[in-house]
C-alpha cells in the first residue's frame, strides 16, 4: 500500500547499475573521469518530489542492465543544485548525454523511446 | 457522420483537497507515490505513455488523455469509453492516508459523438450523477448538477460539481478561470498533420514533437515547454507546463468523427484572443465550444473571445451561464463555421 513519504533521499536498487551522485565532491570527481574517457554517460536529474521521475526509475535501471558499455548516473536536484542549474534543468527527470565531458544530447520527461534511441545513437 | 468510431469527446474531473498540516500541504498530493497513482490509472484503463514534473505540477500524457496533479488539486481528463469516475474512491483513499482531505469536486463533459457506445455509468448524465452523488463522501454537501443548452441538441455542455462548506480558496483564484474547448469537423487537410507517415522510424516522441512543430502548437504559448506524443496510426496528444501554467491538446483526427480540444488555465490578464486565434488557425473546426468556469465572469472577458474568433469565421450562436456552489460561474458558449450551410 503506497503511503509512505517520498522524501527520503534517492537510494540505489539491487539490480540496477545507475549510481547515484550525493556530493558535490564525488560529482567533480566522476566528471574529470568522464572528461578522459568515450564512454556515453547519461545522467538522470530527479527529485524525489516528482512523479514522472519515480515513473522512469524501473525503465532507466533496466536500460542500464541492457547497455553495459554506457554509464548512468543519477542527481536529485535538491541535493546537488548546483550542478542541476548549471547544467539548466529545468523540468524532470532530464537526462543529459555526455561524452568527454561534453553535453551531445538531452532528454527531457520520462520518454522512454526517446531515450533509448538517443542512448544507441550517442553510445558508438 | 460515421455510425462508430473512437469517441473524441472528454469526460473530465477535477479534485481539489486540502490539509491541516502544513508540512505536507507544501507537497500535498505529489507525496502520494507514483504506484498509486498507478493504480488509480489502472481502475480507470489508462496507461501512462509520456511525463514530465516541475516545482509546480506533475504532468502524464495517458493513453486515453491527461493526467495533472498539484499539490492540492488532481486533473483528470479521458476520451474513449474509460470509466473516469472510479477513480474517484482510490484518489480519496490515498489522499487520506497523507492527511489531505477531498473539499470539492467537479465533473464536466460535452455531448458524445457515439453514446451508445458509453459503458455504464457514463451511459446518461443522470447515471453519472446518481454515481456521483453515492461516490462522493457526505461532507461535500453543497451540490449542483446541470446540463447547459446549446441551440442543437446535440451540443450541450453537463457540469456536476459539490462542495464542503469551508471554502478553501485564496483571493488571488478570483482572476482565474479553466477553458475546455471542444472542436469538431476539423478541416481534413489540418487533420492530416495529426497522421504518422508509415515507415517513418520515428518514435512516439520524436514523432509527436514533429507535430507540435509543424502544425504551429508551439506557438500558442512559446514559453511552455511541451510534453508531446503521436499515436500509431494517428491521433496526438500533449501537455504544456510553464510555471504553474497548464496546457492540453488531444487530437482525433479521423474523418467523419474528427475532435480536438484543447484546454488551459487563464487568468484576465492573459492574451487569450492570442490563444483562440492559434487554436482555431491549427484546427479550423467546423464547430467550437468554449466554456469557461471561474468564480465570476465578464462580458468584456466573453466579447473578447467571441470578436477573436469571428474574423476566422466562427459565428457565436449560443451562450449559456450558470452559477455553481462556492460562487463558481460556468458560461458555455458555442460556435459554427461560417461555410457551413446546414
Amino acid at each position: 500500500m503506497g503511503g509512505w513519504f517520498s522524501s527520503q533521499p534517492l537510494t540505489e536498487s539491487e539490480n540496477s547499475r545507475v549510481k547515484i551522485i550525493h556530493s558535490l565532491a564525488r560529482w567533480q570527481l566522476d566528471f574529470n573521469e568522464f572528461k578522459e574517457s568515450q564512454t556515453l554517460v547519461v545522467i538522470d536529474f530527479s527529485a524525489t518530489w516528482c512523479g514522472p521521475c519515480r515513473f522512469m526509475e524501473p525503465i532507466l535501471d533496466a536500460m542500464s542492465n541492457e547497455y553495459t558499455d554506457v554509464e548512468f548516473i543519477k542527481i536529485d536536484v535538491d541535493e546537488l543544485s548546483d550542478v542541476a542549474k548549471d547544467l539548466n534543468v529545468q523540468a524532470m527527470p532530464t537526462f543529459v548525454l555526455l561524452k568527454k565531458g561534453k553535453e551531445v544530447d538531452r532528454v527531457i520527461g520520462a520518454k522512454k523511446d526517446e531515450l533509448q534511441n538517443k542512448i544507441r545513437e550517442h553510445r558508438a | 457522420m460515421a455510425v462508430s468510431g473512437f469517441e473524441g469527446f472528454e469526460k473530465r474531473l477535477e479534485l481539489h483537497f486540502f490539509g491541516d498540516d502544513p508540512i505536507i500541504f507544501q507537497l500535498g498530493l505529489r507525496k502520494i507515490v507514483f504506484e498509486s497513482i498507478q493504480q488509480v490509472l489502472e481502475a480507470v484503463q489508462c496507461t501512462v505513455v509520456s511525463a514530465v514534473g516541475n516545482s509546480y505540477f506533475d504532468a502524464y500524457v495517458l493513453s486515453e488523455s491527461s493526467l495533472f496533479v498539484y499539490p492540492t488539486k488532481i486533473i483528470i481528463k479521458t476520451c474513449g469509453t474509460t470509466q473516469l469516475l472510479k477513480s474517484i474512491l482510490p484518489l480519496i483513499h490515498y489522499a487520506n492516508q497523507i492527511g489531505l482531505t477531498l473539499c470539492s469536486c467537479r465533473y464536466t463533459r460535452g455531448s458524445f459523438i457515439f453514446p451508445n457506445s458509453q459503458p455504464f455509468p457514463h451511459t446518461s448524465f443522470n447515471d453519472e450523477v446518481t454515481f456521483l452523488e453515492d461516490t462522493i463522501p457526505s461532507n461535500l454537501c453543497h451540490r449542483k448538477a446541470s446540463i447547459m443548452p446549446s441551440k442543437s441538441s446535440s451540443h450541450s455542455w453537463h457540469v456536476f460539481t459539490a462542495h464542503s462548506s469551508i471554502t478553501h480558496r485564496n483571493h488571488s483564484d478570483s482572476d482565474i478561470f479553466t477553458m475546455e474547448i471542444c472542436m469538431t469537423e476539423l478541416d481534413p487537410i489540418l487533420a492530416r498533420k495529426f497522421f504518422r507517415r508509415p515507415g517513418d522510424g520515428k518514435t512516439g516522441d520524436s514523432a509527436g514533437k514533429e507535430m507540435t512543430e509543424l502544425t504551429g502548437i508551439n506557438e500558442i504559448n512559446p514559453n511552455a515547454f511541451i510534453c508531446d506524443f503521436a499515436f500509431d496510426p494517428c491521433g496526438y496528444s500533449m501537455n504544456g507546463m510553464d510555471n504553474d501554467w497548464y496546457s492540453t491538446i488531444h487530437v482525433t483526427p479521423e474523418d467523419g468523427f474528427s475532435y480536438a480540444s484543447f484546454e488551459c488555465v487563464g487568468s484576465v490578464n492573459d492574451n487569450i484572443a492570442h490563444v483562440l486565434r492559434k487554436v482555431v488557425q491549427i484546427f479550423r473546426p467546423g464547430t467550437m465550444s468554449i466554456s469557461t468556469t471561474s468564480n465570476d465572469y465578464s462580458n468584456e472577458m466573453l466579447k473578447k473571445m467571441v470578436n477573436a474568433v469571428e474574423p476566422l469565421g466562427l459565428k457565436c450562436r449560443s451562450r449559456a451561464v450558470d452559477r455553481f456552489p462556492a460562487s463558481e460561474t460556468v458560461v458555455f458558449q458555442t460556435f459554427m463555421a461560417r461555410r457551413r450551410s446546414v
